[in-house]
C-alpha cells in the first residue's frame, strides 16, 4: 500500500516535470496570469480606496486563480486535443495521479507567478510583511487549490476555448464574491455567506492575515485547512468527471 | 497454448450507436493477430477497450492474466501500446520522450537511459536523439511512438493501423520491425485496413465489420474455403467503368475494380471465359490480358463481409494535430 502511494506520488512527479517542460515556459502563459488580475485590480483601487494590505493579498490571489486555471486548461485540454493524453491513459497510471501530477504543476507555477508579483508589490506600496512563512503557506494552497479547479475544469472541458469560458463562469464572480476588492465585512450578509463557499476567500483571508499580522492564527490555519480540502474535493470530482468523459 | 487476450461479449455503445457489437476472440502468446475491417468498423474501440483507454459499455476481456476493468492498472504494466496517430510529444526530443514513458512504467533510473540508447539505435534514430519530434517525419514520428511503447519490454503490443498514412518505404521498415518483434518473443495484436498487410503479417486475422466478428482464422485457411469459387482478372481496351455492365453477366457473382483491370468472382471460370470474349465484341472492347487467381485474402474478406476491396482502401479523415 504504502509502496504503491509512493509510486503513484514519484510518476505524478514525473507528469508534473513533463508538463513543466512542454507547456509552462511560454510567454503567454506567464502574461495572461498577470494581465487580467492587474486591469482588474487598478480599475478598483483607482475607483475606490482599498488599503496596501488589502491590495496586495487580493491581487496575489488573483494571479494565482487566473495563471493556475489558464495554465491547466492548456495542459490538460491541449493535451486531449492533440491525443498526447493517450500516452498517459495506456500507462499503469490512475486518472487522479494524471490529476495531481497536473495539479502540481499549475502549484509551482502559482508559487512563481505569486513571488514576481507579491515582492514588487509589496516594495512598491510599502507594506511590511509580518510572517513570510505564512505567506509561502498561503501561496502554496492557493496555488494547489486552483490548480484542481482548473483541472476539473478542463477534465469536462474538450477544447482549450471552452475550458477558458468555463474558468471565467467561475474566476469572475470569485473575484467579486471573495473578499479581493471589497473586505467580506462591508458586503451585504447574504454575499457574505456564498463567498464562504468559494475557495478563493480563503485564499484571500489566509494571505491577508499573514501579510498583516492581525488576525489570530486559528482564523488562518482554519483558511489552509479548508484550502487543503478544496484542493482534495476538486481533484476527486475532476477523476470523476473525466472518467465519464473518456467513457 | 497460452491465451493473451480473451474478449467475451465485448460490447461499446456510444449514445445510439453501437461501435463494438458483443465480439468474443481469443489470441495466443507468440503469434500475430490481426483485427480486420473498414474504417468504422470498431477496430480502434476494441483496442481502445482492451487497453483500459475506454470501459467497455458490457462484456469482459482479460490481458496478460489480468482483468481490464477491475485490474486495468496490472493490464496496462505488462503490454505496450501504439495508437493510429504518434502520440508523443512534440515539443520534446526523442530521448525524453522514451524516458517520459520509462518514467511512466516504473523503469529502474539505469535501466531506463540504457533501454532507451538500445531502442534509439535500433529504430535508426539515436544519432536524432536530441532533436525535438517536431521536426521529424510521421515514419520517425511512428518509430518514436513504438520505442516508447517497448521501453518497459512488454511481452504484448497493440497497434492501430500501424502503418496507416506512411510511405512505402516506412510502412516496409515497421512491418519488418513487427516481425522481429514478434520474433523476440512480444504478442502482436494489430488493427488494420490493410488485406495485404493482414496477409503478410499475421498468423490469424479476425474479420470485423459493422462492431461484429464476422469470423475468425488463418489467412491461408480463409484462402483456402474460398477455392471453389474462382477469380478472373481482366482487362480491356478502352478502359471504362464496365462493373455495372460485367456484373450483368451470368455466372458473375460480383465485380470490383482495380486500376485499369476488373476482378470477377465467379463459379466456374471456364463458363464465363467464352461469355467474356462474347461481351468484348459485343461493345467494341480489346481484351489486353485475361487471368484466372488463386484466391487472395481479399477475395475470403468480400465474400465475408459483401464489402468491395475499394471500401477498405478507404482512408479515415486526417485527425487534425495542433499547429505550434
Amino acid at each position: 500500500m504504502a509502496n504503491a502511494l509512493k509510486e503513484s506520488i514519484i510518476k505524478a512527479v514525473h507528469v508534473t516535470e513533463k508538463d513543466a517542460k512542454v507547456y509552462y515556459f511560454k510567454a503567454p502563459n506567464f502574461t495572461y496570469g498577470f494581465l487580467m488580475p492587474v486591469s482588474l485590480f487598478l480599475a478598483f483601487s483607482i475607483a475606490g480606496q482599498i488599503n496596501s494590505a488589502l491590495i496586495v493579498s487580493g491581487l496575489t490571489s488573483l494571479v494565482i486563480l487566473f495563471g493556475t486555471t489558464s495554465i491547466e486548461a492548456v495542459a490538460v485540454v491541449l493535451e486531449k486535443q492533440t491525443g498526447t493524453f493517450e500516452r498517459l491513459l495506456v500507462a499503469p497510471v490512475s486518472f487522479f495521479t494524471i490529476l495531481f501530477g497536473k495539479a502540481l504543476a499549475g502549484f509551482f507555477f502559482g508559487l512563481v507567478l505569486a513571488t514576481v508579483i507579491l515582492v514588487p508589490l509589496a516594495v512598491v506600496s510599502g507594506t511590511t510583511i509580518a510572517n513570510p512563512i505564512l505567506v509561502l503557506f498561503a501561496i502554496g494552497f492557493s496555488s494547489l487549490a486552483f490548480s484542481a479547479l482548473g483541472a476539473l475544469v478542463s477534465a469536462y472541458a474538450k477544447w482549450v476555448p471552452e475550458a477558458q469560458m468555463l474558468s471565467n463562469f467561475l474566476r469572475f464572480p470569485m473575484a467579486f464574491l471573495s473578499g479581493t476588492f471589497v473586505p467580506l465585512e462591508l458586503m451585504p450578509s447574504q454575499l457574505g455567506i456564498i463567498a464562504r463557499f468559494l475557495p478563493l476567500t480563503y485564499s484571500v483571508e489566509a494571505l491577508r492575515i499573514s501579510i498583516n499580522g492581525s488576525a489570530p492564527i486559528t482564523t488562518y490555519l482554519l483558511d489552509i485547512l479548508i484550502l487543503a480540502l478544496f484542493s482534495f474535493a476538486l481533484l476527486f470530482a475532476a477523476t470523476k468527471v473525466l472518467q465519464r468523459r473518456l467513457e | 497454448m497460452k491465451v493473451a487476450v480473451k474478449a467475451q461479449g465485448l460490447t461499446k455503445q456510444y449514445r445510439d450507436i453501437l461501435a463494438v457489437d458483443h465480439i468474443g476472440l481469443e489470441v495466443f502468446e507468440g503469434e500475430i493477430f490481426g483485427l480486420l475491417g473498414p474504417n468504422g468498423a470498431g477496430k480502434t474501440t476494441t483496442i481502445r477497450m482492451l487497453t483500459g483507454q475506454t470501459k467497455p459499455t458490457s462484456g469482459t476481456a482479460v490481458v496478460a492474466d489480468h482483468d481490464i476493468i477491475r485490474e486495468s492498472i496490472k493490464a496496462k504494466e505488462r503490454v505496450g501500446v501504439v495508437p493510429e496517430v504518434s502520440n508523443i510529444y512534440d515539443e520534446m526530443s526523442a530521448w525524453d520522450n522514451l524516458i517520459f514513458a520509462a518514467q511512466l512504467y516504473s523503469v529502474p533510473k539505469i535501466e531506463r537511459e540504457k533501454r532507451a540508447k538500445e531502442l534509439l539505435e535500433l529504430f535508426g534514430l539515436y544519432e536524432r536523439r536530441k532533436d525535438r519530434v517536431v521536426g521529424f517525419s510521421r515514419g520517425m514520428k511512428r518509430r518514436v511512438t513504438i520505442a516508447a511503447a517497448l521501453i518497459h519490454k512488454p511481452k504484448m503490443l497493440f497497434l492501430d493501423e500501424p502503418t496507416t498514412g506512411l510511405d512505402v518505404q516506412s510502412s516496409r521498415m515497421i512491418r519488418n520491425l513487427i516481425k522481429e518483434l514478434n520474433d523476440s518473443g512480444v504478442t502482436i495484436f494489430l488493427t488494420t485496413h490493410y488485406i495485404e498487410e493482414a496477409d503478410q503479417l499475421c498468423q490469424r486475422v479476425a474479420i470485423i465489420n459493422q462492431g461484429r466478428i464476422v469470423v475468425v482464422d488463418n489467412p491461408e485457411k480463409l484462402k483456402a474455403a474460398m477455392e471453389e469459387r474462382h477469380v478472373i482478372e481482366i482487362s480491356f481496351s478502352p478502359s471504362r467503368d464496365l462493373n455495372d455492365k460485367l456484373r450483368g453477366l451470368s455466372c458473375v457473382n460480383n465485380v470490383s475494380r482495380l486500376g485499369d483491370k476488373f476482378r470477377l468472382y465467379v463459379d466456374d471460370a471456364s463458363e464465363v471465359i467464352p461469355s467474356l470474349i462474347d461481351f468484348a465484341r459485343k461493345n467494341s472492347l480489346k481484351i489486353i490480358s485475361i487471368n484466372t487467381l488463386k484466391p487472395s485474402l481479399e477475395d475470403a474478406f468480400v465474400r465475408l463481409t459483401g464489402l468491395s476491396p475499394e471500401v477498405m482502401a478507404t482512408e479515415k479523415e486526417p485527425i487534425k494535430k495542433r499547429e505550434e
